[in-house]
């Protein structure tokens, strides 16, 4: 359903609903009204054009010119195409069964010319698929005038006149039409009709950044293989450099005599072009695989692909080096990442909570630059922290007070000194159920305590008494 | 075309030796770790937040600034909590970024590495040690890590030496073995100093700024046996010398009578030898 004007009206109805005799188009209440068990979803159609775009991108495999038609239409120009599917009704067979992989059903015509395709296949009566050129011309004409998708007033005019059919419209002289029903109606019967111009327009295609090299014998060394990535590498640089487009993604994939594919992937954190930082991480790949690369009785072909980009215009290299250090880091970032997995190279950030353990995390240093915004803490925070917290067993001179003495993983700590409490609640408004009268989530009261060795504790008592009869004693952190 | 004069190509281009030697440590100054070289710095659990803050904080204080004016980054070379044979004595720890926040160590700054295996840990090390572009490598080891031998910390020096990195293994739990470190420290935590300020009463009780102990066990090409006592400076967040201490002979040795490791004798310079190495 959708809002126009004042009303929720329904905007694309299931086949159920179909069934039970409602309408796009038709009020919510009117709707409501006749099926009460009437489920809706409001109508999302930036969803839906991202759906057809991604189908459209699917029919791709057929012609490579394919254009999108209103919200719900394709248009395939498939002149010269169908004798690579056997025909152009296996062609459309398929068609239809990619679009069902999408979830979507779909009605097809074909048509000597793109407007009379269109007008077919959205106004003609479900019938099999024509493709004879007579019966396509024949079915054209028994098109309603609804077809000519003109204004109101003319299409009232022509049936009015008693035109109900294209093939009427056809049999007249077009100045007479277009002197009694205006200028658009004859263009659009002649489109349809295929006397004028109906021109495709494909929606654009960006051409996969790829390379690839074929063998007239297998290779199967190791070095030969890195010799060749090298070569491709360069190649989609020269295709990268003219797009101003850098790879943060490279795939390769090693095709083998007996059919059996692997594949390779290393990823940048910075985008790149220059083939020797990629050639390192291919080395690295390679060297830190499990198994390693077994070439069987030799490689085929080898493919080498940029899925993933970035922009990276050119840039002119200073003489005196300078600028190549964050270079370096990120190098490093990238060679680390290779081998140790991208999880493993982390960098801090800071989060907007007051709990310790939850008020910094660790993301992939692949992904994410330096965090900003970190605030200096108002109270003392210790260098590391202890996650999850340790429970110790500790005894307090006062219930409310620091502890005067706690044993931890065997070891008692005498306190020597200790300040705080430092009071932090727990975010109720973080809870399920959000803030309740009579449940309160344990508040911690946090104590910088010093030993008489002279080491220094983060602990904390887990609950105050007037919520806990025996609230718990943890160590949260270590200062230096 | 434009002739370009002998020198320059010779000036910054070329690559800079490293120092022939570098300086001993001062008793009267408050130490520092020297860029280009592998410190050891051995502590007990107890310990081990006093070493890992000296060691940031010495390298963030004296590294330089990177390409755009940023600082360098500095990389923490740490067992994953999981890791095998690296177990340490406590659980679960991490770096807290208000915590070196507060100690003037911008978290941003801060390259965490998760290695699951020893060899893996002095890889991700090497690779550090390698990348000028570093302000400093810190390494948390746990245990007696037997990868990390004579071969290993040279490799580590000789990639510092060309890079001009400092790089600081951290051991815990682990005694002094024969190794090619510049130095080799022992950190401990000390009893702060109390908190002087006007209400006597009021603050008497409160610890104060974190202090430690540094006993300096070797060192290539100067006096051992000199200890540091340090005070934290909240103000300038930074390390002062509490009261200084001159070598102390009489002080008891910490690995009983005889230290078990000797800092080997290398030879300070192999020029040839680094340049391949870090190619």
């Amino acid at each position: 359903m959708e809002r126009k004007g004042q009303a929720l009206r329904l905007a694309a109805i299931g086949p159920a609903a179909l069934r039970a005799g409602l309408m796009a188009g038709m009020t919510l209440a009117d709707a409501r009204a006749r099926c009460p068990a009437l489920r809706t979803a409001p109508h999302d159609r930036l969803a839906d054009a991202r759906l057809l775009d991604q189908v459209a991108a699917g029919m791709a495999r057929f012609t490579p010119r394919v254009a999108v038609d209103g919200v719900d239409g394709l248009l395939l120009d498939i002149t010269g195409c169908g004798h690579l599917f056997a025909g152009d009704d296996a062609l459309a067979r398929l068609a239809v069964e990619q679009a069902a992989l999408a979830g979507l059903s779909m009605r097809l015509a074909l048509a000597p010319h793109a407007a009379g395709a269109r007008a077919l296949v959205r106004h003609a009566p479900p019938g099999p698929l024509l493709q004879d050129g007579a019966a396509v011309r024949a079915a054209i004409a028994r098109l309603p005038i609804a077809a000519l998708e003109a204004g109101e007033e003319a299409l009232r005019g022509l049936s009015r006149a008693g035109l109900r059919h294209l093939g009427d419209l056809a049999a007249r002289p077009m100045a007479g039409l277009a002197a009694r029903f205006g200028e658009e109606v004859v263009t659009a019967l002649r489109a349809i009709m295929g006397e004028g111009g109906s021109p495709v327009v494909p929606r654009p295609t960006v051409r996969p950044i790829r390379a690839v090299a074929r063998f007239a014998h297998p290779i199967a060394r190791t070095s030969d293989v890195l010799e060749v990535i090298e070569d491709l590498l360069e190649e989609v640089a020269r295709q990268m450099e003219a797009r101003q487009l850098g790879g943060r993604r490279f795939t390769i994939m090693l095709e083998r005599s007996d059919h059996a594919r692997r594949r390779l992937a290393v990823d940048t954190s910075q985008p790149q072009r220059d083939s020797a930082p990629v050639m390192r991480l291919m080395r690295e790949r390679i060297e830190t695989l499990a198994d390693p690369l077994d070439p069987g009785f030799g490689f085929d072909a080898i493919h080498l692909a940029v899925p993933r980009t970035g922009p990276l215009p050119a840039r002119q290299n200073r003489l005196d080096g300078e600028g190549r250090e964050e270079d370096s880091i990120a190098a490093l970032i990238d060679r680390l990442s290779t081998r140790l997995g991208e999880g493993a190279v982390l960098r801090l950030y800071p989060r907007n909570t007051h709990l310790p353990e939850k008020a910094q995390g660790l993301r992939p240093a692949l992904h994410h630059g330096p965090a900003q915004g970190w605030a200096m803490p108002a109270q003392p925070r210790p260098l590391m922290l202890l996650e999850p917290p340790q429970p110790i067993a500790a005894v307090a001179g006062v219930p409310d007070g620091p502890p005067q003495r706690f044993t931890w993983r065997g070891n008692t700590h005498d306190i020597a000194r200790a300040e705080g409490p430092e009071r932090i609640a727990a975010e109720w408004w973080r809870q399920p159920l959000g803030h309740l009268p009579d449940y309160r989530a344990p508040t911690r009261d946090y104590y910088r305590v010093e030993d008489r060795a002279g080491q220094r504790f983060w602990v904390f008592r887990h609950g105050l008494f007037d919520e806990q009869a025996h609230p718990r004693w943890y160590l949260h952190g270590l200062f230096p | 075309m434009v002739p370009i004069p002998a020198a320059g190509l010779t000036g910054p281009l070329a690559h800079t030796p490293p120092p022939a030697a570098v300086a001993p440590l001062d008793p009267g100054q408050v130490p520092h770790l020297a860029a280009g070289q592998l410190h050891e710095l051995h502590a007990e659990s107890r310990g081990w937040a006093s070493a890992l803050l000296f060691a940031l904080r010495t390298m963030a204080q004296t590294a330089k600034t990177g390409g755009q004016g940023h600082a360098a980054p500095l990389l923490l070379v740490r067992p994953h909590g999981s890791a095998r044979g690296m177990s340490c004595d406590l659980p679960g720890n991490a770096p807290y970024g208000e915590g070196l926040a507060m100690m003037g160590i911008d978290p941003a700054r801060l390259l965490i590495v998760e290695t699951s295996s020893p060899a893996d840990l002095l890889r991700a090390a090497h690779e550090g040690a390698r990348c000028a572009a570093l302000g400093g490598v810190v390494v948390e080891t746990w245990g007696e890590l037997r990868d990390y031998d004579l071969v290993a910390s040279r490799r580590l020096v000789l990639a510092a030496e060309v890079s001009g990195v400092p790089v600081a293994m951290l051991r815990g739990q682990a005694r002094p073995r024969p190794s090619a470190a510049h130095t080799r420290w022992q950190v401990a935590t000390a009893a702060s100093a109390p908190v002087t300020s006007l209400h006597q009463p009021l603050t008497a009780r409160l610890p104060g700024p974190a202090a430690i102990t540094l006993a300096l066990l070797r060192q290539r090409g100067g006096p051992a046996g000199l200890s540091w006592h340090l005070e934290w400076n909240e103000d300038h967040a930074r390390f002062d010398l509490a009261r200084p201490m001159s070598p102390i002979p009489a002080r008891k040795p910490l690995f009983g009578a005889v230290m078990a490791g000797t800092v080997v004798s290398l030879s300070a310079l192999r020029k040839d030898m680094a340049r391949r190495n870090a190619a």
